[in-house]
Protein backbone atom coordinates (compact mmCIF):
# COMPACT_ATOMS: atom_id res chain seq x y z
CA UNK A 1 0.00 0.00 0.00
CA UNK A 2 0.92 3.65 -0.87
CA UNK A 3 2.74 5.62 1.61
CA UNK A 4 0.48 8.21 0.75
CA UNK A 5 -2.87 6.66 1.36
CA UNK A 6 -3.20 7.51 4.53
CA UNK A 7 -3.41 11.08 3.63
CA UNK A 8 -5.49 10.91 0.47
CA UNK A 9 -9.10 11.86 1.86
CA UNK A 10 -7.73 14.80 4.45
CA UNK A 11 -6.46 16.15 0.78
CA UNK A 12 -9.85 15.33 -1.12
CA UNK A 13 -11.27 17.68 2.19
CA UNK A 14 -8.93 20.22 1.57
CA UNK A 15 -7.67 19.95 4.85
CA UNK A 16 -4.02 19.43 4.27
CA UNK A 17 -1.21 22.37 5.29
CA UNK A 18 -0.98 23.62 2.08
CA UNK A 19 2.55 22.54 1.67
CA UNK A 20 1.87 18.83 2.93
CA UNK A 21 -1.12 19.60 0.10
CA UNK A 22 1.00 20.18 -2.71
CA UNK A 23 3.18 17.16 -1.72
CA UNK A 24 0.18 14.68 -1.57
CA UNK A 25 -1.19 16.23 -5.13
CA UNK A 26 2.70 15.88 -6.62
CA UNK A 27 2.63 12.21 -5.37
CA UNK A 28 -1.14 11.72 -6.84
CA UNK A 29 0.28 12.60 -10.32
CA UNK A 30 2.54 10.07 -10.68
CA UNK A 31 1.14 7.67 -8.47
CA UNK A 32 -1.86 5.71 -10.59
CA UNK A 33 -2.57 3.55 -7.19
CA UNK A 34 -3.35 6.20 -5.22
CA UNK A 35 -5.58 8.30 -7.97
CA UNK A 36 -7.92 5.07 -8.24
CA UNK A 37 -8.42 4.85 -4.74
CA UNK A 38 -8.90 8.68 -4.68
CA UNK A 39 -11.83 7.69 -7.77
CA UNK A 40 -13.36 5.16 -5.36
CA UNK A 41 -13.35 7.78 -2.45
CA UNK A 42 -14.71 10.36 -4.76
CA UNK A 43 -17.59 8.32 -5.62
CA UNK A 44 -18.49 6.85 -2.58
CA UNK A 45 -18.51 10.46 -0.98
CA UNK A 46 -20.98 11.57 -3.78
CA UNK A 47 -22.94 9.02 -3.35
CA UNK A 48 -22.94 9.63 0.24
CA UNK A 49 -24.00 12.96 -0.31
CA UNK A 50 -26.64 12.37 -2.59
CA UNK A 51 -28.00 9.63 0.41
CA UNK A 52 -28.08 12.51 3.03
CA UNK A 53 -29.57 15.21 1.06
CA UNK A 54 -32.06 12.95 -0.91
CA UNK A 55 -33.37 11.66 3.01
CA UNK A 56 -35.19 15.24 3.62
CA UNK A 57 -37.16 14.26 0.21
CA UNK A 58 -38.13 10.92 1.32
CA UNK A 59 -41.30 10.74 3.25
CA UNK A 60 -41.25 9.15 6.65
CA UNK A 61 -42.03 5.82 6.96
CA UNK A 62 -46.11 5.23 7.51
CA UNK A 63 -47.57 4.38 10.81
CA UNK A 64 -49.60 1.21 10.26
CA UNK A 65 -53.11 1.27 12.20
CA UNK A 66 -53.18 -2.02 13.46
CA UNK A 67 -56.49 -1.47 15.01
CA UNK A 68 -57.62 0.37 11.60
CA UNK A 69 -56.26 -2.85 9.34
CA UNK A 70 -58.11 -5.04 11.66
CA UNK A 71 -61.15 -3.11 11.48
CA UNK A 72 -60.79 -3.44 8.04
CA UNK A 73 -60.36 -7.29 7.77
CA UNK A 74 -63.47 -7.69 10.38
CA UNK A 75 -65.85 -5.65 8.14
CA UNK A 76 -64.98 -7.47 4.93
CA UNK A 77 -65.09 -10.75 6.58
CA UNK A 78 -68.79 -9.33 7.73
CA UNK A 79 -69.93 -8.58 4.26
CA UNK A 80 -68.33 -11.63 2.88
CA UNK A 81 -70.85 -13.26 5.62
CA UNK A 82 -73.92 -11.06 4.61
CA UNK A 83 -73.62 -10.64 0.98
CA UNK A 84 -72.18 -13.70 -0.84
CA UNK A 85 -72.94 -17.15 1.23
CA UNK A 86 -71.07 -19.50 -0.42
CA UNK A 87 -73.50 -21.68 -2.62
CA UNK A 88 -73.49 -25.19 -2.49
CA UNK A 89 -70.97 -27.45 -4.17
CA UNK A 90 -73.38 -28.66 -6.54
CA UNK A 91 -74.45 -25.54 -7.81
CA UNK A 92 -70.85 -24.39 -8.76
CA UNK A 93 -70.20 -24.64 -12.55
CA UNK A 94 -68.00 -23.21 -14.88
CA UNK A 95 -69.17 -21.12 -17.83
CA UNK A 96 -67.66 -19.63 -20.84
CA UNK A 97 -66.30 -15.58 -20.23
CA UNK A 98 -69.27 -13.73 -19.47
CA UNK A 99 -70.45 -10.54 -21.01
CA UNK A 100 -70.03 -7.15 -18.80
CA UNK A 101 -71.81 -7.25 -15.53
CA UNK A 102 -74.72 -4.99 -15.12
CA UNK A 103 -74.33 -1.11 -14.24
CA UNK A 104 -74.56 -0.88 -10.90
CA UNK A 105 -77.71 -0.56 -9.50
CA UNK A 106 -78.77 1.72 -6.46
CA UNK A 107 -79.78 -0.18 -3.37
CA UNK A 108 -82.35 0.81 -1.03
CA UNK A 109 -79.41 2.21 1.10
CA UNK A 110 -77.26 5.66 0.15
CA UNK A 111 -75.27 3.97 -2.77
CA UNK A 112 -71.32 5.88 -2.72
CA UNK A 113 -69.27 5.55 -5.81
CA UNK A 114 -66.06 3.53 -5.72
CA UNK A 115 -63.42 5.13 -4.28
CA UNK A 116 -61.09 5.77 -7.31
CA UNK A 117 -58.01 4.10 -5.88
CA UNK A 118 -59.93 1.39 -5.35
CA UNK A 119 -59.08 -1.78 -7.64
CA UNK A 120 -60.77 -2.87 -10.28
CA UNK A 121 -63.11 -6.46 -9.80
CA UNK A 122 -61.49 -9.19 -11.01
CA UNK A 123 -63.26 -10.81 -13.82
CA UNK A 124 -63.85 -14.44 -13.10
CA UNK A 125 -64.59 -16.27 -15.87
CA UNK A 126 -66.63 -18.92 -13.96
CA UNK A 127 -68.93 -16.76 -12.24
CA UNK A 128 -72.32 -17.29 -12.85
CA UNK A 129 -74.31 -15.44 -15.77
CA UNK A 130 -76.69 -14.26 -13.63
CA UNK A 131 -77.37 -10.41 -13.29
CA UNK A 132 -75.24 -9.01 -10.65
CA UNK A 133 -75.64 -6.23 -8.21
CA UNK A 134 -73.32 -4.23 -6.48
CA UNK A 135 -74.09 -3.38 -3.40
CA UNK A 136 -72.02 -0.56 -1.85
CA UNK A 137 -72.30 0.38 1.88
CA UNK A 138 -70.50 3.61 3.11
CA UNK A 139 -67.65 2.89 5.64
CA UNK A 140 -68.72 5.65 7.81
CA UNK A 141 -71.55 3.82 8.38
CA UNK A 142 -69.55 0.65 9.56
CA UNK A 143 -66.86 2.56 11.99
CA UNK A 144 -66.53 5.82 14.39
CA UNK A 145 -65.97 8.94 12.60
CA UNK A 146 -62.24 9.23 11.48
CA UNK A 147 -61.71 5.20 12.14
CA UNK A 148 -61.46 5.41 8.04
CA UNK A 149 -60.45 7.37 5.37
CA UNK A 150 -63.28 9.69 4.11
CA UNK A 151 -65.09 8.27 0.75
CA UNK A 152 -64.47 4.54 1.43
CA UNK A 153 -67.06 2.41 0.93
CA UNK A 154 -67.17 -1.23 0.59
CA UNK A 155 -68.69 -3.08 -2.35
CA UNK A 156 -70.53 -6.34 -2.52
CA UNK A 157 -71.12 -8.28 -5.43
CA UNK A 158 -74.67 -9.86 -5.23
CA UNK A 159 -75.99 -12.65 -7.46
CA UNK A 160 -79.88 -13.76 -7.28
CA UNK A 161 -79.85 -17.38 -7.96
CA UNK A 162 -83.32 -19.21 -8.55
CA UNK B 1 -33.63 42.74 21.92
CA UNK B 2 -35.99 42.67 24.77
CA UNK B 3 -36.04 39.45 26.82
CA UNK B 4 -39.92 39.33 27.43
CA UNK B 5 -40.78 37.46 24.08
CA UNK B 6 -42.69 34.65 23.79
CA UNK B 7 -40.10 31.77 23.71
CA UNK B 8 -41.44 30.27 20.86
CA UNK B 9 -41.64 34.33 19.10
CA UNK B 10 -38.17 34.60 19.51
CA UNK B 11 -36.01 33.53 16.65
CA UNK B 12 -38.55 35.21 14.38
CA UNK B 13 -38.44 38.22 15.55
CA UNK B 14 -35.32 38.54 16.53
CA UNK B 15 -34.81 38.06 12.74
CA UNK B 16 -37.12 40.58 12.09
CA UNK B 17 -35.40 42.83 13.96
CA UNK B 18 -32.16 42.56 11.31
CA UNK B 19 -29.88 40.88 13.51
CA UNK B 20 -27.90 39.85 11.02
CA UNK B 21 -25.57 37.14 12.72
CA UNK B 22 -28.41 34.93 13.50
CA UNK B 23 -30.35 36.03 10.35
CA UNK B 24 -27.71 34.55 8.38
CA UNK B 25 -27.33 31.91 10.61
CA UNK B 26 -30.85 30.85 10.42
CA UNK B 27 -31.27 31.01 6.65
CA UNK B 28 -27.42 29.04 5.96
CA UNK B 29 -28.23 26.40 8.59
CA UNK B 30 -31.89 25.70 9.35
CA UNK B 31 -31.74 23.33 6.67
CA UNK B 32 -28.77 21.51 7.65
CA UNK B 33 -29.36 21.08 10.82
CA UNK B 34 -33.07 20.04 9.84
CA UNK B 35 -31.23 17.34 7.74
CA UNK B 36 -28.48 16.41 9.87
CA UNK B 37 -30.78 15.52 12.37
CA UNK B 38 -33.11 13.50 10.46
CA UNK B 39 -30.19 11.27 8.98
CA UNK B 40 -29.68 11.58 12.87
CA UNK B 41 -33.18 9.57 13.37
CA UNK B 42 -35.43 12.02 14.24
CA UNK B 43 -38.92 12.53 12.62
CA UNK B 44 -39.25 15.81 10.98
CA UNK B 45 -41.38 17.31 13.51
CA UNK B 46 -38.94 16.33 15.90
CA UNK B 47 -35.90 18.21 14.23
CA UNK B 48 -38.28 21.17 13.71
CA UNK B 49 -38.24 21.14 17.30
CA UNK B 50 -34.96 20.48 18.19
CA UNK B 51 -33.96 23.62 15.26
CA UNK B 52 -36.35 26.01 17.07
CA UNK B 53 -35.17 25.09 20.53
CA UNK B 54 -31.01 25.25 18.90
CA UNK B 55 -31.72 28.75 17.52
CA UNK B 56 -33.45 29.64 21.09
CA UNK B 57 -30.30 28.85 22.71
CA UNK B 58 -28.39 30.56 20.42
CA UNK B 59 -30.85 33.87 20.94
CA UNK B 60 -29.88 33.19 24.90
CA UNK B 61 -26.02 33.03 24.06
CA UNK B 62 -26.07 36.01 21.85
CA UNK B 63 -28.04 37.63 24.42
CA UNK B 64 -25.96 37.13 27.27
CA UNK B 65 -22.57 38.16 25.68
CA UNK B 66 -21.40 35.10 24.48
CA UNK B 67 -18.52 34.57 22.26
CA UNK B 68 -19.18 34.83 18.44
CA UNK B 69 -16.82 32.65 16.95
CA UNK B 70 -17.39 29.06 15.80
CA UNK B 71 -21.19 29.64 15.89
CA UNK B 72 -21.99 27.16 12.90
CA UNK B 73 -20.66 24.29 14.48
CA UNK B 74 -21.81 25.85 18.37
CA UNK B 75 -25.43 25.45 16.91
CA UNK B 76 -24.62 22.16 15.44
CA UNK B 77 -23.16 20.74 18.86
CA UNK B 78 -26.38 22.28 20.14
CA UNK B 79 -28.74 20.33 18.01
CA UNK B 80 -26.43 17.48 18.48
CA UNK B 81 -26.65 17.12 22.15
CA UNK B 82 -30.53 17.60 22.16
CA UNK B 83 -30.87 14.47 19.10
CA UNK B 84 -28.95 12.08 21.24
CA UNK B 85 -30.72 12.83 24.59
CA UNK B 86 -34.29 12.53 22.33
CA UNK B 87 -32.92 9.09 21.04
CA UNK B 88 -30.01 6.92 19.32
CA UNK B 89 -32.03 5.11 16.73
CA UNK B 90 -30.17 5.86 13.29
CA UNK B 91 -32.25 3.42 10.62
CA UNK B 92 -35.12 5.13 10.52
CA UNK B 93 -34.89 7.08 7.11
CA UNK B 94 -31.35 7.61 6.18
CA UNK B 95 -30.29 5.12 3.88
CA UNK B 96 -32.60 2.80 4.14
CA UNK B 97 -35.31 4.44 1.43
CA UNK B 98 -32.72 4.34 -1.08
CA UNK B 99 -33.43 0.81 -1.86
CA UNK B 100 -35.96 1.12 -3.61
CA UNK B 101 -36.33 2.64 -6.97
CA UNK B 102 -38.82 5.41 -6.27
CA UNK B 103 -36.56 6.40 -3.27
CA UNK B 104 -33.23 6.42 -5.52
CA UNK B 105 -35.43 8.58 -8.11
CA UNK B 106 -36.31 11.40 -5.54
CA UNK B 107 -32.51 11.45 -4.94
CA UNK B 108 -31.00 11.24 -8.14
CA UNK B 109 -31.33 14.60 -10.32
CA UNK B 110 -32.87 14.20 -13.84
CA UNK B 111 -33.73 10.14 -13.34
CA UNK B 112 -34.63 8.67 -16.14
CA UNK B 113 -35.68 4.46 -15.42
CA UNK B 114 -32.21 3.19 -16.91
CA UNK B 115 -30.24 5.36 -14.68
CA UNK B 116 -32.22 4.64 -11.32
CA UNK B 117 -32.17 0.66 -12.16
CA UNK B 118 -28.65 1.44 -12.45
CA UNK B 119 -28.16 3.32 -9.25
CA UNK B 120 -30.59 0.98 -7.37
CA UNK B 121 -27.83 -1.29 -6.45
CA UNK B 122 -25.57 1.00 -5.75
CA UNK B 123 -27.64 2.80 -3.13
CA UNK B 124 -28.61 -0.64 -2.03
CA UNK B 125 -24.96 -1.78 -1.40
CA UNK B 126 -24.52 1.85 0.28
CA UNK B 127 -27.48 1.99 2.27
CA UNK B 128 -26.16 -1.03 4.14
CA UNK B 129 -22.84 -0.19 4.23
CA UNK B 130 -23.99 2.71 6.25
CA UNK B 131 -25.58 1.06 8.65
CA UNK B 132 -22.58 -1.06 9.17
CA UNK B 133 -20.89 2.19 10.26
CA UNK B 134 -20.13 2.96 14.08
CA UNK B 135 -21.99 5.80 15.84
CA UNK B 136 -19.08 8.23 15.78
CA UNK B 137 -18.23 7.46 11.97
CA UNK B 138 -21.46 7.85 10.60
CA UNK B 139 -21.87 11.33 12.82
CA UNK B 140 -18.73 12.12 11.32
CA UNK B 141 -19.53 12.10 7.69
CA UNK B 142 -22.89 13.39 8.25
CA UNK B 143 -21.32 16.42 9.18
CA UNK B 144 -18.66 16.13 6.96
CA UNK B 145 -21.55 16.00 4.45
CA UNK B 146 -23.67 19.14 5.84
CA UNK B 147 -20.26 20.84 4.94
CA UNK B 148 -18.23 21.32 8.33
CA UNK B 149 -14.63 21.49 8.51
CA UNK B 150 -12.70 19.01 10.62
CA UNK B 151 -11.86 21.41 13.38
CA UNK B 152 -15.80 21.98 13.61
CA UNK B 153 -16.75 18.50 13.56
CA UNK B 154 -14.51 17.96 16.27
CA UNK B 155 -16.00 20.70 17.91
CA UNK B 156 -19.18 19.59 17.35
CA UNK B 157 -18.28 15.87 18.86
CA UNK B 158 -16.21 16.78 21.45
CA UNK B 159 -13.18 15.14 19.87
CA UNK B 160 -9.64 16.01 18.43
CA UNK B 161 -9.22 17.19 14.90
CA UNK B 162 -6.73 14.27 14.11
CA UNK B 163 -9.31 11.74 15.10
CA UNK B 164 -12.50 13.04 12.98
CA UNK B 165 -9.43 13.04 10.45
CA UNK B 166 -8.92 9.25 11.88
CA UNK B 167 -12.68 8.56 11.62
CA UNK B 168 -13.18 10.06 8.24
CA UNK B 169 -10.63 8.21 6.52
CA UNK B 170 -11.72 4.94 8.35
CA UNK B 171 -15.73 5.57 7.39
CA UNK B 172 -14.76 6.64 3.99
CA UNK B 173 -12.54 3.70 2.99
CA UNK B 174 -15.09 0.93 4.76
CA UNK B 175 -17.88 2.41 2.55
CA UNK B 176 -16.08 2.38 -0.36
CA UNK B 177 -14.87 -1.31 -0.02
CA UNK B 178 -18.34 -2.71 1.27
CA UNK B 179 -19.93 -0.69 -1.70
CA UNK B 180 -17.35 -2.32 -4.06
CA UNK B 181 -16.38 0.71 -5.53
Amino acid sequence: MCEYSGRLIAWLDQELPDQEAAHVEGHVARCAECRLALSAYKEVSVAFLSCYEGTMAIPPPRKTKLWVGGGLAAAAAMLAAIFIPLPPAEKISFHPPSPPPAPIVAASTQVHMRHRYAPAPVRRPWIAEEPMVQVALPAEALFPPGAVPQGFSFIADVRFQQ
Amino acid sequence: MSGDLLPWALPLARFQTGDHEATTLFRELRKPLLRYLVCLGLSSDEAQDVVQDAFLSLHRHLSAGGPQENMRSWLFRVAHNQARNRQNSYDRRFGAPLADADGAAKVLDEATPERVLLEKEKFQRLGNAIRTLADGERECLLLRASGLRYREIGDVLGIATSTVADTVERAVKKLAEKCNV
